[in-house]
């Protein structure tokens, strides 16, 4: 076993130790901020509002439990992992009517939270990390991190440098085992695809996968089915272009879905992407606090990269009216900031990113990158070629 | 908004660029909080941040872009640097290769940012003299010779951190006419050319 598995015994520590937080009558008299640790070992500063949030949610996490091990014990165990349920692709084959009503049952409960202790199992599995780690030899990683070690590229120096640069001061990851832990992931998928090498923000998505998954090994195959197929290709490849494709559809989704706030925005031209490039790279794990982020990817990983819109819809959403009697692109940032940060309750913010930004096809979200496409491609290269006769004229 | 008798409030739109890990947030943070970080986490995308200087002419309300120095981010930079009024351009003195960025940089700015933008290059990290890659009079030189105005700063030890805000704040107050209050600095980019207006009264 590697290194990790301390690690996560101390994850499952933080749960059961941390008891009831009790904000002192003096603390709700004087609205203080209060500082303690959530669920996966962040600092959390927030006001008594937001501890009593924190304490309804585990409350809420522990029924959720509770749903899922009855579903355990009538389905039986592992229901959730049978093929036709976890390929929503080949449900219209399935004749089996109770493979269906498995795969419905599924999604709804998913949305509604997977508990902390079956994500590392539930991950790996339906987000295609299982089938991808088959393919490859079962030594694969062992070697891939031993072939590496000592190696020095561009890579590993911006790893090097961002490794305590990445959620300083988490008592896990910002430890002399964590950053080794970190970088061998990050350092090992920066040889396995060259193309990506290192991206910043990488670094963020990385490090939380390793706070869930049981063994740092089944993190580097979340990593790896993250980047290449539940996400948009080229997010994270030299021009980031996949990046900026996601930005001009997110651009037309707002329109479409908040078209109040999308002309006030544009009124004060407040571009969107100036907040949401963020969002997209680092998959809100540097915005949302750690449990609703993670409730975020329990369905990214099961419905795939739409999920990143309906949620950062629902931000804006969320703030409708205030967003629009903003004035400033200033008030614009705070509002968003304040609201992501302080969305301690997961399920307060995927009612709105579901039930209140209506469903929205893969398919059409597909048909809509490829339109946007050959712009931001036209746009790069103009600005590449702009840059290039830059260097000429420098001659 | 402009209400302040025989006082100009100016709203102006600065960003920072430069290499990664050469301290642009920790310039900023220093400015507008005092704090220091020897581990700051990375900026992906960007970070905003206002802050508010009085100077005796004028007030100026910056809007501050801190963008993320990976080379791969720069094809997100002119979003960040569009309509800005300053720009900081930061190297680190212990690194030789984030002072080639700089440049870089600057020669960027020249060609796609305001023609007015009032540019500054800080040279970084001035505390870590024995790792000193970048001499004084290299950065000086380059400065001149492009017509930036030079410092050398150390977010650590504060060194000519509000210097470098406050000397930006004071070129913005001369640049910016003097009947007019509430002027917004935020100029908009040839390429955009759509407005012609860039006061806002």
């Amino acid at each position: 076993m590697y290194g990790t598995q301390s690690k996560r015994d101390l994850a499952l520590e933080f749960q059961s130790q941390i008891p009831i937080l009790r904000p002192s009558i003096h603390a709700r008299r004087a609205n203080l901020t209060v500082k303690f640790q959530d669920l996966y070992g962040f600092t959390v500063e927030g006001n008594v509002d937001d501890v009593n949030v924190l304490n309804e949610v585990r409350e809420k996490v522990r029924q959720q439990g509770r749903v899922w091990w009855a579903l355990e014990a009538s389905k039986g165990a592992n229901w959730y992992l049978q093929p036709s349920i976890s390929e929503g692709q080949s449900l219209k084959a399935s004749l089996k009517l109770s493979a269906m009503a498995n795969a419905i049952t599924l999604k709804r409960l998913i949305r509604k939270g997977i508990p902390p202790v079956l994500r590392p199992k539930i991950w790996f599995s339906l987000s295609g990390a299982a089938k991808k780690k088959s393919t490859a030899p079962d030594s694969y990683y062992n070697d891939l991190t031993k072939a590496v070690e000592g190696k020095v590229t561009p890579a590993t120096r911006q790893i090097d440098h961002d490794l305590p640069r990445t959620f300083p001061g988490h008592s896990w990851l910002d430890t002399p085992e964590g950053h080794a832990t970190l970088r061998r992931v990050l350092v090992g998928y920066s040889f396995r695809d060259s193309d990506v090498g290192y991206c910043q923000g990488l670094n963020y998505v990385a490090a939380l996968l390793l706070l869930v998954m049981k063994t740092e090994e089944d993190a580097f195959w979340m990593l790896a089915v993250l980047l290449e197929n539940v996400l948009v290709s080229d997010c994270y490849t030299t021009n980031l272009s996949g990046c900026h494709v996601e930005q001009r559809v997110f651009k037309d989704l707002l329109a479409k879905k908040c078209p109040r706030i999308a002309t006030h925005l544009e009124a004060l031209e407040f571009d969107v992407s100036l907040v949401a490039t963020e969002w997209f790279l680092c998959l809100f794990s540097k915005s949302l606090p750690s449990e609703t982020t993670l409730r975020v990817w329990d369905v990214l990983f099961y419905e795939g990269a739409k999920v990143l819109f309906h949620v950062a819809l629902a931000f804006f959403k969320m703030k409708e009216e205030e967003l629009i009697h903003s004035h400033h692109v200033g008030d614009v940032i705070n509002i968003l900031q304040k609201t992501t940060h302080h969305l301690f309750d997961p399920d307060e913010l995927l009612t709105v990113a579901f039930d209140k930004i209506g469903s929205m096809t893969t398919n059409t979200i597909s048909k809509q990158r490829k339109k946007q496409e050959p712009a931001v491609m036209a746009e790069l290269d103009q600005r590449l070629r702009r840059l290039n006769s830059l260097k000429l004229d420098d001659k | 908004m402009a209400r302040t008798t025989g006082n100009k409030n100016i709203q102006a739109k600065l960003v920072l660029l430069g290499d990664m890990g050469t301290g642009k947030t920790s310039l900023v943070l220093r400015f507008v909080k005092g704090q220091f970080f020897d581990y700051q986490e990375s900026t992906i995308g960007a970070a905003f941040f206002t802050q508010v200087l009085s100077l005796n002419e004028a007030t100026i309300k910056f809007d501050i872009w801190d963008t993320a120095g990976q080379e791969r981010y720069h094809s997100l930079a002119p979003m960040y640097y569009r309509g800005a009024a300053a720009a900081v351009v930061v190297y680190d003195i212990t690194s030789m290769e984030s002072f080639e960025r700089a440049k870089k940089w600057v020669q960027e700015l020249q060609r796609q940012g305001n023609p007015n933008l009032i540019m500054f290059l800080a040279a970084n990290k001035a505390d870590l003299e024995e790792k000193r890659k970048v001499g004084v009079e290299d950065g000086e030189q380059y400065a001149k010779e492009n017509g930036l105005v030079f410092l050398e700063t150390s977010a650590k030890t504060a060194q000519n951190v509000n210097e470098l805000f406050y000397e930006i704040a004071k070129r913005l107050a001369k640049a910016s006419p003097s009947r007019q209050t509430g002027m917004k600095l935020h100029s908009r980019s040839q390429e955009s050319g759509r407005r012609l207006f860039c006061c806002s009264g």
